[in-house]
C-alpha cells in the first residue's frame, strides 16, 4: 500500500511539535510507535542520504523475514525534520526497507533509543524497555573501512536474545554511520 | 548537549585555528567547492550533494569526522614522498577551520562572502567525444554482498588507425562504480573470456595477450571526481581497427540492485605520437604466499634502469591485505629519490598519480618496490576471517604486488624495445623458465628481424605453456617469414586448436595456405573470419585475392565453370578490378557465354577505357554475337 503524502506536512508537523514532541506517521499524523502489540519491537534509524544505512536494506529485509513471523515488529525511522514525505516514500520503495515507516522529526524516539547515527538499531521489549541499541553488524569498522562479509550479527543476536528472554550479549562496539545530530 | 560533547572529543588534539567569526560563506565554501563538490554534486559519485550551506550542515559532524581521519577527500600518498598533480589533501588548518565552524554552530553567514561556485560541466567533461563506446549489455549488480569486479569488452570498430589524446569514462551509475581501468587489447584476446559474446567477464585484474610489439604506454584510469587526463600533444596512443578496449570496473553494492552500463568516450588527434612512453611494471606476485595471521609480510622487486629516463606517473596496486606501499629509486651515488609512499593502502581509492615534474632517473638507478601486507585478523579489510593463506592472483581474495611507472626514455629515438628487453631479462631472473619473459623476448627479436633467435625463445616459452595460442601464432609467423610454410601451417593450426576464435592465427593460417597455393583451404579460412567479423577489411581483401588467383589456376587448367564462379565471388571484394572483369569475360567467352562476357568487358572498360585486352576481347565477342545473330536471321 502506498501512503499519500499530505501537501502541507511541515505546517502540520510544526503544530504537532508545539503541543508535545512525538513521532508521526509518514503522512504526518501522530503515532505511538509502542502502541501496536508485539513481542519485541525493533527500530532502525535511517536517512535518505546516508549510503551506510542504504547499504543495510537487504540485511534488514533478511532480519524482518526471519523475525517478523515470530512476533517482532520492525519500524524504519526517519529522523530528519527537513526531509519530505515524497522523498521518504521514494527512498523506502527504492531500497525496499521492511516494516512500517515512522518519522521522528523532534528526535523523541532517537533519545529514547539512545541512537546516535544511521543506521542504528534499537530493540525494545513488549513492555517498552530498551534491551539493545547499536550497530546491526560489524561490516563497517569506520566510515569507508568495511569488511568483505560481516562476522558478527549484533542485531540478529539481540533480537534472538530478546525473544528467548536471554540476557543481551555483552560485547558492544559503537555503530558506524551518519550522525543523527546533524539533522536535529 | 550532544553536539557539543561530540565535538569536544574530536577537537581536543587540534592546535590553533584562525580567529574571528567562522561562517560557511566566508570560510567553508572555498574548501568545500574545491575539495568536496567535484564528487558531491548531482549525477556524480558522492552519495549526497555538498553545494549549499543546508547540504553541508546536514553532514557537518560527519565531515568533521572524515576529514580529521583524512578519509575524505580520498588521497592515499603521504606528503613529502613525491609531488603529484591534483593533490586532494586538506591542510591541517583547513581541517581545524571545519571543526571550529561546526563547534561554533555551523552558521551560514553572509552569502555575499561566499567563494564563487565552480562551473561544473554535466556529462562529458571534455565536450562531445569523437567516438563513444558503450557496453552492449549492462551488468546487474546485486543489492548486497561483497564488492564486484567486472570486465566489459568494447570493440572499437575503427576503419583506420587513429591517435587518441584522451579518454573519458562515464560509469553509468556513478554511486556504485568505485574506479575503472581501460586496457588496450590489440589482438582481441579478451573476447575469448566471455561466455556470451558482449556479456563481459569477472575478475579484479586481467591479462591481455598481445602478438605484436606495442607495449602498454599510458594509464587509462577513471576515479570519481577526476578530471579526464589529456595526454601531452606529442604522446597520444594508437588505436588500430582491430583494437578492443577492455573496461575493468570495481563496483560496490549500494543496498539496491543496480544496472551498470558504462561508456567510454574517445578524443582523437590528427597528430601522431613523436614521443613513446612505456609502462614499466615492478612486481613480484610470485613471492606472494602470505601465511594466515602474518601481520607484516614484505614483497619486493628491484629493477636497474637501462637508460636515462623520466618517470611521468605512478600506479601502485595491491588488493585488500596491502598496508604500507613504498616505491623509490636509489641513484648510483646511493641517494634515494622517493617515488611514492602510501602508509595506509585502500584499494577502494587506488589511483594513478602523475608527477608535478617528471622524476629523472639516470641510467643505472635501481627502482625498488617494498609492499607490506597484513594478513592478520586485526586487518578489517582482510577478506578472510579467520585469516587464510593468501597467494598471488586476479580475484579479490588473492593478492597482488604491482608498482607501475609510466616512463619516457631520454633522447629522441623510440627506445621501448631496449627497455622491454631489460624488463624481460629481469623477469627471467625472478622467474626462471617464465613463459611471458621468453615470449616477449621472442616477439622482440621477431620485431628486430632476428628470426632464428626469436624461434629459440618462442620454443622456450612453449616449453612453459605447450599449447599457448599466442606463442604458437608468433612462432608460425616467424616460420612463415623464413619460408617454412608447412611448419608455419602446423603452428597456426595448433594455435587454432587452442583458441578457435583467434582471428590473427586464422588469418595467418589462411596466408600460409595461400603461399602454398592451397586456394580452396585458404579461401575457407578467410570465409570463416568473415563469418565471425564481417567487416574485417584485411580478410575481405585477401579473400578477394585468393579467389582471383584460384580462378586463374582453374582457368589455366581449363576448368572454366569453376574459374567463373571463383572470379564472380572474387568480384564481391574487388568490384573495381578491371583485369578481373576482363579475365572473367574471357572465361565466359570460352564457355560460349558471349552476352555475359560482353558485360564484363564493358565493365572493365568503364573502369579503364584504355585497357587494350578488354577492348580487343569486347570487339571479338561482339563479332561473334553479330555472326550468331546473322546466322539466326539468315535461317
Amino acid at each position: 500500500m502506498r501512503a499519500l503524502c499530505p501537501l502541507f506536512f511541515r505546517t502540520i508537523a510544526t503544530v504537532a511539535l508545539a503541543a508535545a514532541p512525538q513521532t508521526v506517521s509518514l503522512e504526518g499524523t501522530p503515532v505511538d510507535p509502542f502502541a501496536p502489540p508485539a513481542k519485541v519491537r525493533v527500530f532502525v534509524f535511517v536517512r535518505t542520504d546516508c549510503p551506510v544505512s542504504n547499504r543495510y536494506a537487504p540485511e534488514l529485509r533478511r532480519l524482518s523475514g526471519e523475525f517478523a513471523p515470530r512476533g517482532v515488529a520492525f519500524s524504519i525511522v526517519y529522523a530528519d525534520p527537513a526531509e519530505t514525505c515524497a522523498n521518504i516514500q521514494r527512498h523506502t520503495g527504492e531500497y525496499e526497507f521492511p516494516g512500517t515507516v515512522i518519522r521522528d522529526p523532534s528526535h523523541v524516539l532517537v533519545r529514547r533509543a539512545k541512537a546516535t547515527v544511521t543506521p542504528e538499531a534499537a530493540v525494545f521489549s513488549a513492555a517498552g524497555e530498551l534491551l539493545y541499541h547499536g550497530r546491526i553488524d560489524n561490516r563497517f569498522v569506520e566510515l569507508g573501512k568495511a569488511m568483505r562479509t560481516p562476522t558478527r550479527h549484533d542485531l540478529e543476536d539481540a533480537i534472538g536474545a530478546a525473544l528467548d528472554g536471554r540476557p543481551q550479549p555483552e560485547a558492544w562496539a559503537p555503530p558506524i554511520g551518519c550522525y543523527l545530530a546533524d539533522v536535529e | 548537549m550532544k553536539r557539543a560533547f561530540l565535538i569536544a572529543a574530536t577537537i581536543a588534539a587540534a592546535g590553533p585555528v584562525e580567529s574571528g567569526d567562522i561562517t560557511f560563506s566566508k570560510n567553508i565554501t572555498p574548501i568545500v567547492y574545491r575539495s568536496c563538490a567535484p564528487c558531491h554534486r548531482p549525477g556524480e559519485a558522492g552519495p549526497f550533494p555538498l553545494l549549499t550551506w543546508a547540504d553541508v550542515k546536514k553532514h557537518a559532524l560527519q565531515i568533521v569526522d572524515v576529514t580529521r581521519r583524512r578519509y575524505m577527500p580520498p588521497w592515499l600518498p603521504e606528503s613529502g614522498y613525491g609531488d603529484f598533480q591534483g593533490t586532494q589533501k586538506l591542510t591541517d588548518a583547513q581541517i581545524r577551520t571545519i571543526e571550529r565552524w561546526v563547534r561554533e554552530g555551523a552558521r551560514e553567514g553572509d552569502p555575499a562572502d561566499a567563494a564563487p561556485l565552480p562551473k561544473f560541466t554535466p556529462g562529458w567533461q571534455l565536450g562531445t567525444p569523437d567516438l563513444i563506446l558503450q557496453a552492449s549489455r549492462p551488468y546487474s549488480l546485486s543489492a548486497d554482498g561483497p564488492d564486484e569486479y567486472w570486465n566489459f569488452v568494447l570493440p572499437m570498430n575503427l576503419r583506420d588507425t587513429r591517435w587518441v589524446k584522451a579518454i573519458e569514462i562515464r560509469p553509468g551509475t556513478a554511486r556504485a562504480v568505485h574506479h575503472a581501468n581501460v586496457l588496450i587489447d590489440r589482438s582481441r584476446s579478451a573476447r575469448s573470456q566471455e561466455v556470451i559474446p558482449g556479456s563481459g567477464f569477472p575478475g579484479m585484474d586481467l591479462n591481455i595477450e598481445a602478438d605484436t610489439f606495442d607495449p602498454d604506454s599510458h594509464f587509462l584510469f577513471w576515479k570519481p571526481g577526476g578530471i579526464p587526463w589529456e595526454e601531452p600533444e606529442d604522446m597520444p596512443w594508437k588505436a588500430d581497427p582491430s583494437t578492443d578496449l577492455v573496461l575493468n570496473v570495481h563496483m560496490q553494492p549500494t543496498g539496491k540492485p543496480e544496472l551498470i552500463q558504462p561508456s567510454v568516450g574517445l578524443y582523437f588527434t590528427s597528430q601522431p605520437a613523436t614521443k613513446f612512453p612505456m609502462l614499466v611494471q615492478l612486481e613480484h606476485d610470485g613471492a606472494l604466499d602470505i601465511p594466515a595471521g602474518v601481520r607484516d609480510f614484505v614483497v619486493s622487486d628491484d629493477f636497474t634502469v637501462p637508460m636515462d629516463m623520466d618517470v611521468l606517473a605512478v600506479y601502485p596496486h595491491a588488493h585488500y591485505l596491502g598496508h604500507l606501499l613504498e616505491g623509490y629509486a636509489t641513484l648510483r651515488g646511493g641517494s634515494r629519490k622517493w617515488l611514492i609512499r602510501i602508509p595506509d593502502w585502500d584499494v577502494n581509492w587506488q589511483a594513478v598519480y602523475r608527477y608535478e615534474e617528471p622524476v629523472f632517473l639516470p641510467k643505472g638507478s635501481v627502482v625498488s618496490m617494498r609492499f607490506h601486507y597484513d594478513n592478520s585478523d586485526e586487518n578489517p579489510r582482510n577478506p578472510n576471517h579467520p585469516p587464510k593463506r593468501v597467494v598471488g592472483g586476479n580475484q579479490a581474495t588473492d593478492e597482488m604486488a604491482h608498482l607501475w611507472l609510466q616512463v619516457l626514455p631520454r633522447g629522441t629515438a623510440d627506445r621501448r624495445r631496449e627497455l622491454q628487453e631489460a624488463i624481460m631479462r629481469h623477469r627471467l631472473d625472478k622467474y626462471p623458465g617464465d613463459f611471458s619473459a621468453y615470449f616477449n623476448l621472442g616477439a622482440l627479436e621477431m620485431a628486430r628481424g632476428d628470426k632464428e633467435q626469436a624461434l629459440v625463445n618462442l620454443r622456450s616459452a612453449l616449453a612453459a605453456r605447450p599449447e599457448q595460442p599466442v606463442a604458437l601464432n608468433t612462432m608460425g609467423a616467424a616460420l612463415l617469414s623464413m619460408g617454412r610454410t608447412d611448419d608455419a601451417t602446423e603452428a597456426f593450426e595448433r594455435a587454432l586448436r587452442s583458441n578457435p576464435r583467434y582471428t590473427n592465427a586464422r588469418y595467418n593460417l589462411a596466408n600460409a595456405l595461400a603461399e602454398n597455393r592451397q586456394w580452396e583451404r585458404a579461401a575457407a579460412q578467410f570465409r570463416q573470419i568473415l563469418d565471425e567479423t564481417p567487416d574485417d577489411a584485411g580478410a575481405r581483401q585477401h579473400l578477394g585475392e585468393v579467389l582471383r588467383l584460384w580462378g586463374d589456376d582453374l582457368a589455366a587448367a581449363g576448368r572454366m565453370e569453376e574459374a567463373v564462379s571463383c572470379y564472380r565471388e572474387s568480384l564481391r571484394f574487388r568490384a573495381d578490378d578491371e583485369t578481373l572483369h576482363n579475365d572473367l569475360g574471357a572465361a565466359l567467352a570460352k564457355l560460349g557465354r558471349f552476352r555475359e562476357a560482353v558485360q564484363e568487358f564493358e565493365a572493365a572498360l568503364r573502369l579503364d577505357p584504355l585497357l587494350d585486352a578488354a577492348r580487343r576481347n569486347l570487339q571479338s565477342a561482339r563479332d561473334v554475337l553479330h555472326r550468331i545473330d546473322e546466322q539466326k536471321s539468315g535461317r
